[in-house]
């Protein structure tokens, strides 16, 4: 279904408005820490994020009145209605969550090196390149020479891992 | 000049690759983790040992500050490292004695820590702003009694929170908490300049930070905390004011391994340690910077972090500074 | 001694090869460092100090001061090229000139990028030289209450940079709001929802979160859609900046140097506020407003103005104060010290030939940057002719090593996934990214300046309307907030 102002601020709405009651039911009682001797409540740690929490409420509550006012519902124009490949888009995100996951697993592990070099080439493959000898070469050849470029000339201390050791 | 300024680039810069491999510590470069950000005091004292430092040790330093919660971030990344020697840590009066005396929750302790040296000490100096009125101690603490006498740091949990409170205290205040209050800052630049621009009355933090201040006439010290007077502030000592127990509030800089480090390796850096204060252009640029330096040994660093630790946390229980949460 | 005489003093100090050369190699090492995300310009900065070290005093400034605005100008290349900003100051640069690029006018962009940056870089020596101490004793009336005020006139800006809604982009702000307060309380530092993580206690890195919100979704977006960009000119091709399209924007140029200078003589705020505040009054009082966002050539000169603005201003509480600005003054000032010299208002009696020579060095830096910068615009733009497919992967990986290397901390890798997936989701629900950027660098301040105010006064909130400065930014935003309602009611689009 083309997407339109009215259905797009009734979402953001309800989602604001609920994670504005998430916030002051839960997580500020729970994760926000106060020191019990406080001699004024606007000093308190918790103030800011309460003041917070509100204005996410009371935005909620705008974008719900607007969605609930708004009387034509024109979809947006520049939208894109229905994608041509089905749910093929989908697996590509999620593709790519799992490289990204990898990548934070590969880092203090493997090196940045050799991480980047494959996290470079499953890109590649995954947005299904026209020059796949080419983004090969560039796996290769571009961590190499950041690594050069970070470590050796910026002096940063790039991760090395366990198994390979670069100069 | 401008070729040997060239040669300097790209030999910091390429590393100091041309040790041959050797099969005893160290076989590659030193992973150094600064816990505070670029420009700090520890930060520029870091990076000017690290020039004799690396002769010394015939390999590369890798500097890398790692920077957040008051020093935490840094040092909880050497913690967690393996314990062979090649992430060391430069700990700093804050991270190491303050914090662990003031924060509950924080994620490591000084047992977490072996200290292979502590080669910098810096005096901690008082002072307040030359229209003030105030013109010693005496004259702070009488105004600390009558009421709205405020103090900045560099954060909660910094030397000079400590410090501040720790001085009044000294100085026969009751309640330094209450008669005084804490006005926190986001760094020891911004301290400084909330006392210059009015938002505090004074500030006690490193020597090294007012120096330029106080050379200029916009600060004026009331007293320095070491038993010898610091070249520049014209200001008594603590034990001229009778004070010798503020002999204990000073900064320091140290390096420090995680706990588990092996002893040659300890002894290793002992020696490093003792060639580099030795060189005469680290010498001058320190202590033209106000530091005093004097080089301990590991088991000397450890119990002098140890005593101040001790002190500051007598304090903070005293006056129920402890954070909790 | 007199002017003349302290101008000849400085000349001879820097009337040498040597001196322009390090200010030259500063600027060329600048740019480069600043269109390479992650390095930012502090970081170059930081890097270079050490070898500082062994040069003469005036040299070793000029070298740095080279990198510093080098950093500045050069992350405009990256931010205009790959949506990447190559530093803070440069995010409000994406706005426009990011779409410009899109469009196949990436030359033009960064031509104007160069123009302004040169401009303002001119505009706000010339305030240092003239105006230094009048500036400073003026930004030591900055105390927190008015900073406070002048942070929630600020905070105005998101009006500007919500776009088609300003619904959608106070939520925006607010969730960037919401973010910053993770990390460790100014005033009693307990833990705000660190999760007892000790990475989270230093509360977020900016830089990471930055990259997450620009560059990473444009990469989650090619997953979604890889042929999206098939058919679009985007090859750099003959565009260039015109003399018309300068002089077009010449008002905006001016007006965001001044912002510039004006924000940057005061410690404390930094460039990337100056770039927006920049940004949203030229969109305010341009002609093409509704082009804004959309690769509007102005927008572009104003950011860069705004951003580049501050560098020469940053040095007015530098040298007249001995105070430092912001992280990269801070190192400046340790340059100052290793050299024995105590920026502050004796060093312009007892070191006024370094002072002079200093400002020469200025001036010469603005032209220079002008050189510099054109070749670095010809060196860079190839990247625009890359085939799209294999670009990404690439900024993929530069944002992992860049992001990495702030704070050589892992974690903030995953800060920067984690952020790209929420501002994929804000880019597919039409949530302006901006806001949220504005709000979560200045949240903190509008908190940390509140709290300390009602430390001053023990909880009087009559302190935050203390003096006229106080006054003057109340009256600000007051008719500021007025006029946007205003204007937004008369659309008669409620509310959005």
């Amino acid at each position: 279904m083309p997407m339109s102002q009215k259905s797009l601020h009734l979402r953001l709405g309800i989602a604001a408005s609920l994670f504005a009651l998430f916030l002051v039911l839960f997580a500020i009682p729970t994760f926000v820490f106060a020191p019990s001797n406080i001699g004024n409540i606007i000093l308190s740690p918790k103030f800011w994020p309460y003041v917070l929490a509100g204005l996410t409420g009371i935005i909620g509550l705008s974008l719900l009145a607007n969605a609930v006012t708004a009387a034509e519902d024109t979809p947006f124009e520049d939208e894109e209605t229905v994608h041509p490949e089905g749910s093929a888009p989908w697996m590509r995100l999620g593709a790519l969550a799992v490289i990204m996951v990898l990548v934070m697993f590969g880092l203090p592990r493997l090196g940045m090196v050799w991480t980047a070099m494959l996290a470079f080439a499953a890109c590649a493959f995954l947005f299904r390149t026209r020059h796949p000898v080419a983004a090969l070469v560039c796996a290769v050849i571009v961590p190499l020479l950041l690594y050069a470029f970070f470590a050796h000339v910026a002096g940063v201390a790039i991760p090395q891992g366990n198994f390979v050791r670069l100069p | 000049m401008k070729l040997r300024t060239l040669g300097s680039v790209l030999a910091l810069g390429v590393g100091l690759m041309a040790g041959a491999a050797m099969a005893e510590y160290p076989e590659r470069p030193i992973n150094m983790i600064i816990p505070y950000g670029a420009g700090g005091a520890t930060d520029i004292s870091a990076r000017t040992i690290a020039e004799p430092l690396g002769t010394a040790v015939g390999k590369a330093l890798v500097m890398a500050n790692v920077t957040g919660a008051g020093g935490a971030t840094g040092s909880v990344a050497v913690q967690n490292a393996k314990a062979d020697g090649y992430t060391m840590l430069f700990a700093r009066v804050g991270s190491h004695s303050v914090n662990p005396a003031m924060k509950a929750t924080l994620p490591y302790t000084l047992d977490d820590f072996r200290f292979v040296t502590v080669y910098e000490i810096n005096p901690v100096a008082c002072a307040v702003r030359p229209d003030s009125g105030i013109n010693s101690m005496d004259d702070l603490v009488a105004k600390v009694n009558e009421g709205g006498v405020s103090y900045s740091s560099s954060g909660v949990g910094s030397l000079l929170h400590l410090a501040g409170a720790m001085v009044l205290k000294e100085f026969g205040v009751a309640d330094p908490l209450g008669q005084a209050t804490h006005i926190p800052q986001q760094g020891g630049g911004a301290a400084a300049t909330a006392v210059l621009n009015g938002t505090a009355t004074f500030i006690c933090t490193n020597s090294s930070a007012l120096a330029s201040f106080v050379a200029n006439e916009q600060l004026k010290p009331l007293m320095v905390t070491t038993a010898e007077p610091v070249v520049g502030f014209d200001a008594p000592t603590a034990n001229d004011l009778g004070k010798p127990s503020l002999n204990q509030l000073v900064g320091w800089t140290g390096i420090a391994g995680p706990d588990g480090l092996p002893d040659d390796v300890a002894d290793k850096w002992g020696e490093w340690m003792a060639a580099a204060t030795a060189d005469e252009a680290f010498l001058t640029s320190m202590q033209q910077r106000g530091s005093v330096i004097e080089l301990m040994d590991p088991a000397a660093a450890n119990a002098f972090i140890l005593e101040q630790y001790n002190t500051f946390k007598a304090l903070v229980d005293e006056l129920g500074m402890r954070i909790e949460g | 001694m007199s002017l003349l005489d302290s101008l000849s003093a400085g000349l001879a100090l820097v009337g040498n090869v040597e001196a322009f050369l390090m200010l030259f190699i500063g600027l060329v090492v600048g740019v480069v460092a600043g269109a390479i995300p992650g390095l930012s310009a502090t970081m170059a900065v930081a890097l270079t100090l050490p070898f500082t070290f062994s040069m003469t005093p005036i040299n070793a400034i000029l070298l740095l001061l080279g990198v510093y605005k080098g950093g500045i100008f050069g992350g405009s290349i990256p931010a205009i090229l790959i949506k990447t900003p190559g530093t803070p100051a440069s995010s409000a640069t994406i706005l426009d000139g990011h779409p410009m690029a899109e469009r196949g006018e990436a030359g033009r962009a960064l031509g104007m990028a160069l123009y302004a940056s040169c401009t303002a870089d001119a505009v706000s020596n010339l305030a240092l030289i003239l105006f230094a101490g009048w500036l400073a004793s003026f930004a030591l009336n900055f105390g927190p209450p008015e900073f406070f005020a002048l942070i929630l006139f600020s905070l105005t800006i998101i009006a500007g940079v919500s776009g088609e809604s300003l619904l959608r982009g106070a939520l925006s702000a607010l969730a960037g709001l919401l973010l910053a307060t993770i990390g460790l309380d100014l005033v009693y530092g307990t833990n705000r929802f660190t999760l007892g993580d000790p990475n989270m206690m230093g509360g977020l890195n900016f830089i990471a979160v930055l990259i997450g919100l620009f560059a990473i979704p444009e990469i989650i977006a090619m997953a979604w859609n890889p042929v999206a960009h098939l058919g679009r000119t985007r090859a750099l091709g003959k565009s260039r900046c015109t003399l018309a399209d300068y002089l077009g924007s010449f008002k905006s140029i001016i007006r965001g140097s001044m912002i510039g200078v004006f924000l940057g003589s005061i410690p404390g705020i930094g460039a990337a506020p100056s770039a927006f505040l920049s940004y949203s009054e030229a969109r305010r009082t341009s002609k093409n407003k509704d082009n804004f966002g959309k690769g509007e050539i102005e927008g572009v000169a104003a950011s860069e103005a705004g951003n580049n603005g501050v560098a020469g201003a940053t040095l007015i509480p530098l040298l007249a104060l001995g105070v430092p600005g912001d992280v990269i003054t801070a190192i400046i000032i340790g340059a100052f010290m290793v050299h024995g010299l105590q920026p502050g208002p004796m060093m312009f009696i007892l070191n006024v030939d370094i002072i002079y020579g200093l400002f020469i060095g200025l001036i010469v830096s603005s032209v220079f940057l002008l050189f510099v910068g054109s070749v670095a615009i010809r060196g860079f733009r190839f990247v625009a002719d890359v085939p799209k497919r294999i670009l990404m992967p690439g900024v993929l990986v530069l944002c992992i090593y860049g992001v990495f290397a702030v704070n050589n901390n892992i974690f903030d890798v995953g800060v920067m996934f984690v952020m790209g997936w929420v501002g994929y989701i804000m880019m597919r629900n039409r949530i302006p990214a901006a806001p949220f950027l504005i709000a979560f660098i200045l949240g903190p301040l509008l908190e940390d300046n509140f709290r300390q105010s009602m430390l001053m006064s023990g909880s009087d909130p009559s302190i935050l309307f203390r003096g006229p400065i106080t006054w003057f930014f109340w009256l600000l935003t007051t008719i500021t907030v007025f006029a946007i309602t205003r204007s937004t009611l008369r659309k008669r689009v409620p509310l959005s």
